[in-house]
């Protein structure tokens, strides 16, 4: 059986139907230990298979290092969502629940190559001369999430220098721990300037302004 | 079990532009209701939504008391529903897309402008902008959010597996909310400021008998207290005036709502809480431009009048734009 209903499978057709451009969605596995792994597979297959445009490689993280140092990958589950051009979109854990549109948005962001930004972060983010670190708490269950995670990606499609690591909370403890996450959704730019809740763009761009100072 | 949603249509790259019939700002059930029906009855409708579809009511776990679902439905799946129909009949939905202000021009035209710096022209606006969680305004509740201190328990419920939680509010919202988390936190206390919880009976009945639960009742929360992270609350018993230190590792605060109206409140009549007037046919003062759901005043903030004043609304605003021709 399907993980995607037929009413949400013919919904994704739709709105990946006018991809002008060819997305690779690349999995990295994990078969030492992974909760979603198969789902995630499943989950992407299902997706590719609504349009000729989208495609998925399926890669472990342990037998397949080289690839996942390439993509700058180290946990599994994960997902690169790359279009043309490697936009530094990535996935960790499965986008379930309310990410699953984060990541219909990320496969169009990535299709499209172009970001939905006002100008002055626009024009932030084209001044940029550093790479920037750009993560995303979420959980499955939080509404407001995909709007942080949706900021995160078209300032990453926008800009080289930055990526998007959309990290689902619940499926790394680890990584929650560490940025001592008890709330989502909650930004984190660089490792350390945390923005909390689902902030405008010009509050991520002043915390990328700290970060940087 | 996972479950995949799908609150965004990048389809539609947002919306087609020219003149709407109805501009919706807002896509909770209010608005969405409005938007099945001027949709279905062929006007050109656009729903303006800051965060993504469903409103609050997205955020209840399990919603028991709309007619109709014997069983109860979870609150995303229901809003995913009412949007689906929405767009069946053709509304565009914008997600993402935070309204700065409403001018209007001429009769029968209202400007919609966003933060985006995107301009809507509508014929009607229809303002369903619901309400927020309020906050307590007590030191620490700023200091510690994202820290320990969340509104939302369907969103951070669990990172408080085993651990123990503080809800302030024992009315709906809170015995609502905080029914999930007992099922995975250590212990959860209710605190309320009343000597009372104001709560349907069925909510605090199944509080009370959940072993993991204490109620507390006549207590003034004044203060959360933490290091890095939240490590409890303080509350002063209102009949004897003592201070108590109540450890916790997570506080959800759930002390009622403020409407969202920053965008039009000085164009509209606000009530003395900040809810917009609108007449029984939702009509605020302005011509073209109704007041729905919880941001009204009056409005008892439940699923199904919201639902009432969606249709309400989008009767009258037909109404109006035939009068218009």
């Amino acid at each position: 059986m399907g993980l995607l209903d037929q009413e949400t499978t013919t919904r994704v057709k739709n709105m990946l139907a006018d991809l002008p451009a060819a997305v690779k969605l690349v999995v990295f596995t994990d078969d030492r230990h992974c909760e979603y792994c198969t789902e995630i597979v499943q989950l992407v297959t299902e997706v590719a298979a609504t349009t000729d445009l989208v495609s998925v490689e399926i890669f472990e993280i342990h037998r397949d290092a080289d690839k996942a140092r390439d993509l700058h990958i180290e946990r599994a589950p994960a997902l690169a969502i790359v279009g043309e051009r490697d936009y530094g979109l990535r996935f960790y854990g499965i986008p379930s629940g309310y990410e699953f549109s984060t990541l219909l948005h990320g496969i169009h962001s990535a299709g499209h190559g172009h970001a939905h930004l006002d100008t002055q972060t626009k024009a932030y983010l084209d001044g940029l001369k550093v790479p920037v670190d750009y993560q995303v708490f979420v959980t499955p269950t939080c509404p407001y999430c995909p709007r942080a995670a949706v900021l995160a990606i078209e300032m990453a499609v926008h800009s080289d220098l930055v990526n998007a690591n959309i990290v689902e909370s619940a499926e790394f403890p680890d990584l929650a721990n560490r940025f001592s996450v008890m709330g989502v959704p909650l930004t984190v730019i660089n490792g350390k300037e945390r923005v909390e809740g689902a902030a405008p763009a010009h509050m991520v761009v002043d915390a990328m302004r700290r970060a940087m100072a | 079990m996972l479950d995949f949603k799908i609150t965004e249509d990048t389809s539609g790259q947002g919306a087609t532009g020219g003149l709407y019939d109805v501009i919706i700002v807002g896509g909770g059930p209010a608005g969405l209701t409005t938007a099945i029906y001027a949709s279905r009855d062929g006007m050109k409708t656009l729903v303006l939504e800051r965060e993504t579809t469903g409103g609050l009511a997205a955020t209840t776990e399990l919603i028991e008391n709309y007619p109709g679902f014997p069983d109860g439905i979870n609150g995303m799946d229901l809003m995913e529903r009412f949007r689906v129909q929405a767009e069946r009949f053709g509304t565009e939905v914008v997600e993402f897309e935070e309204v700065s202000s409403v001018k209007p021009v001429s009769p029968g035209l209202i400007e919609v402008q966003t933060d985006g710096g995107t301009a809507y022209q509508g014929k009607t606006v229809v303002i369903a902008t619901g309400s927020r969680p309020k906050k307590l305004g007590i030191p620490g509740e700023d200091e510690y959010y994202g820290k320990g201190v969340s509104y939302c328990a369907t969103c951070d419920g669990p990172f408080f597996k085993g651990k123990t939680v503080i809800i302030i509010g024992a009315g709906n919202s809170g015995l609502q909310e905080g029914l999930p988390v007992l099922e995975y936190a250590k212990q959860v206390t209710f605190i309320e400021f009343l000597p009372y919880s104001r709560a349907e009976q069925i909510l605090q009945d199944r509080v009370r008998s959940h072993e993991k639960s204490a109620m507390l009742f006549n207590y003034r929360v004044t203060e959360i207290r933490g290091d890095s992270t939240v490590t409890g609350v303080v509350a002063v018993d209102r009949a004897t005036n003592e201070e108590h230190l109540f450890p916790a590792d997570g506080v959800f605060i759930y002390v009622g709502y403020t409407p969202y109206t920053r965008f039009v409140s000085d164009l509209v009549e606000l009530n003395r809480w900040g809810y917009i007037e609108s007449d029984a046919h939702m009509r605020t003062k302005v011509p073209g431009l109704y007041a729905i759901g919880d941001v009204r005043a009056d409005n008892p903030a439940q699923l199904s009048v919201s639902v009432g004043d969606g249709t309400k609304a989008a009767l009258d605003i037909r109404e109006y734009i035939q009068n218009l021709k």
